[in-house]
């Protein structure tokens, strides 16, 4: 009597706990559900069972109802028509058989390549010339009138040795050490 | 497509009008590019009548011409990437005519213009940053209303791999487009 009394007063007290728990559980099923549900993807009985939890549960209902509107939110992006020459371009294509195969792969394969190549086939004449011309500029009967080159005797490079002198000559200190030494030699 | 496999023009033009505008759009939604999307359609219908001796139904013909759109894309994408192209950007030509563009409420004026522009424009831009998968399913069912099973064909997976793209990519534009919810 006494133990009976304390499991029903224990039932009384974790009623709404144990209750709770399988509201919750129930509704996270739902939820997981409700993407097939909103597609009409589901068994009927299954289909059923989430439109009877729909009607009770608020907060699975809301949950549905933010899925309703992403799909209805992506009913505005806009649509397109063909263009009224679609059917006659596409005979064209078909037609013209020459322009498809392996020969416009090849080039769409190289299309990247094709302004470095040019660079560098450039850039490759370019150094091949400019060598070329160069050889030909710097031979010594290129030009006819080739200056002769100066000889030099052993008297004018002891001349220009006296570049490091003091007073080398030709210059104004030099003139006037030999005014000096003209009166001294020959005093008035 | 046994006409066409004869060599039918006529047939393959009763075709092509019957299936070009859900072709080219479900190519524009996914790429995201007027051109490319046109260029691309015609591919579709080029590899149809190239491969209309060998076609054997299977599936739905729908399926079968959703599934090379598909293949099409992911082809695209891919190429693009190794490009390292931005695919999924309005061109200016395209902005500049709107012409073509329908609204179901038929007569817009200037502001609606403006304002269905703009939702498109973040619509599309919500969907361009969903993975290729998600976003192919995505297209595949909320425009053309296409089955989890058709969609898994068309996909090449099961259909609980389908299911749960779907419950990925609705979940990522829950969160994306959470302004145009209030």
């Amino acid at each position: 009597m006494t133990a009976g009394f304390r499991v029903c007063s224990c039932l009384m007290y974790y009623r709404p706990i144990i209750f709770g728990m399988r509201h919750t559980m129930k509704c996270h099923h739902i939820q997981r559900k409700l993407s097939a549900y909103q597609d009409k993807e589901l068994k009927p009985r299954e289909h059923e069972e989430v439109s009877r939890h729909l009607l009770n549960c608020h907060s699975c209902r809301e949950q549905y109802e933010k899925l309703e509107r992403v799909w209805q939110t992506l009913g505005g992006i806009q649509e397109i028509r063909p263009d009224p020459w679609f059917y006659r371009q596409l005979v064209r294509k078909i037609k013209e058989p020459r322009e498809r195969g392996l020969l416009p792969t090849i080039e769409r394969f190289f299309q990247p390549l094709r302004t470095p190549a040019i660079a560098s086939f450039l850039l490759a004449i370019g150094i091949l010339s400019g060598t070329y011309l160069g050889n030909i500029l710097v031979r010594r009967d290129f030009f006819p009138f080739q200056p002769t080159q100066p000889t030099y005797s052993q008297e004018d490079l002891f001349d220009s040795l006296k570049a490091f002198d003091p007073a080398p000559p030709g210059t104004l200190a030099h003139g006037y050490l030999r005014i000096m030494n003209y009166e001294e030699r020959e005093p008035r | 497509m046994a006409r066409i496999a004869k060599g039918d023009d006529e047939a393959f033009e009763i075709l092509v009008n019957r299936h070009q505008t859900s072709v080219l759009n479900l190519i524009y939604r996914f790429i995201g590019d007027r051109t490319q999307a046109k260029d691309l359609a015609q591919e579709v219908f080029l590899r149809i009548w190239q491969s209309a001796k060998g076609y054997e139904p299977k599936a739905k013909f729908t399926t079968w011409i959703y599934r090379i759109a598909t293949n099409l894309c992911l082809n695209e994408l891919k190429s693009a990437r190794h490009r390292r192209w931005v695919p999924f950007q309005r061109s200016d030509k395209e902005s500049e005519n709107p012409v073509e563009e329908t609204f179901s409420d038929g007569s817009p004026t200037a502001e609606d213009l403006l304002l269905a522009r703009e939702r498109s424009r973040q619509v599309s831009d919500a969907l361009k940053n969903l993975p290729t998968n998600q976003r192919m399913a995505l297209i595949l069912k909320r425009y053309d209303d296409l089955s989890y099973e058709e969609i898994a064909q068309i996909l090449g997976c099961s259909v609980p791999a389908v299911e749960s793209l779907l419950v990925r990519a609705k979940r990522t534009l829950q969160e994306k487009l959470k302004s145009f919810q209030k």
